[in-house]
């Protein structure tokens, strides 16, 4: 039996599985954000759940192989998309300070 | 422990100054950290969002829901960039066989949410002396 270099050639799928079930419950985080928000506001529940399909669908894509570390574009656009969820709940909550919330609307 | 034992393998396409690819258990593990941070990163966000949309004011003070759920929202962003820039300062470290630098991100998190916690505190019983 020829030394396996690579882990994956001797037991397929484990880490990978792993890593795979973190990327669903990341986008089963962004889904359950976005349903919650879409009961009271369609217009900012819409885009969150269309994120959860694209984190989804991130930790779904095919690794190249030889290449398993290139995914910094994908974690960089999973950083970016909580940043920005981030700087549109800060530019909401100070829009509608008085009346209720524009993402989250009370009452 | 850069790997040059096993030349065998076919050189991954690398640039020069980027070490060696390491153990895929090793890759799949640092994504998985990043992403775990990233939920967290998301939690303190929608929990700051939460805060401030969906609390019912403090009586007595105003501005009360806003001093707990801005700082969560600046942390949850916050936590996001650090962990992503810690995802790439790991892989690098393992493509190069260095140690790993140790992560600043949970004493930062903890400082941060036990600060809020006061400020919390502190408010309930500021407007519980204010309001009625």
């Amino acid at each position: 039996m020829p030394p396996a270099d690579d882990i994956e050639d001797i037991d397929p799928g484990l880490a990978g599985e792993r890593t795979h079930l973190a990327w669903t419950r990341t986008a089963i985080a962004y889904a359950a954000l976005g349903a919650a928000i879409l009961k009271n506001s369609p217009v900012a529940g819409v885009p969150i759940l269309a994120l959860s399909v694209v984190v989804w669908e991130l930790g779904r894509l095919p690794r190249a192989p030889g290449t398993r570390h290139a995914r910094a574009w994908r974690l960089l656009l999973v950083t970016a998309i909580v940043t920005g969820i981030a700087l549109v709940a800060l530019i909401t909550s100070f829009l509608s300070s008085g009346s209720g919330g524009l993402l989250i609307k009370h009452q | 422990m850069a790997d040059t034992s096993t030349s065998e393998s076919p050189p991954a396409p690398v640039k020069a100054s980027d070490g060696s690819e390491p153990d895929a258990r090793f890759t799949f593990a640092n994504e998985r950290t990043f992403l775990a941070w990233s939920r967290t990163s998301l939690a303190l966000v929608v929990a700051g969002l939460a805060v401030i949309q969906l609390l019912p004011p403090f009586p007595g003070v105003p501005w009360g829901r806003h001093l707990i759920g801005t700082p969560l929202i600046l942390l949850g962003a916050a936590v996001s960039v650090l962990g992503y820039r810690e995802w790439s300062g790991n892989q690098r470290a393992l493509r190069r066989g260095e140690p790993m630098r140790q992560s600043n991100l949970p004493r930062l998190l903890a400082g941060t949410v036990t600060g809020i916690a006061l400020v919390a505190a502190a408010l309930a019983l500021l407007s519980s002396l204010r309001g009625h």
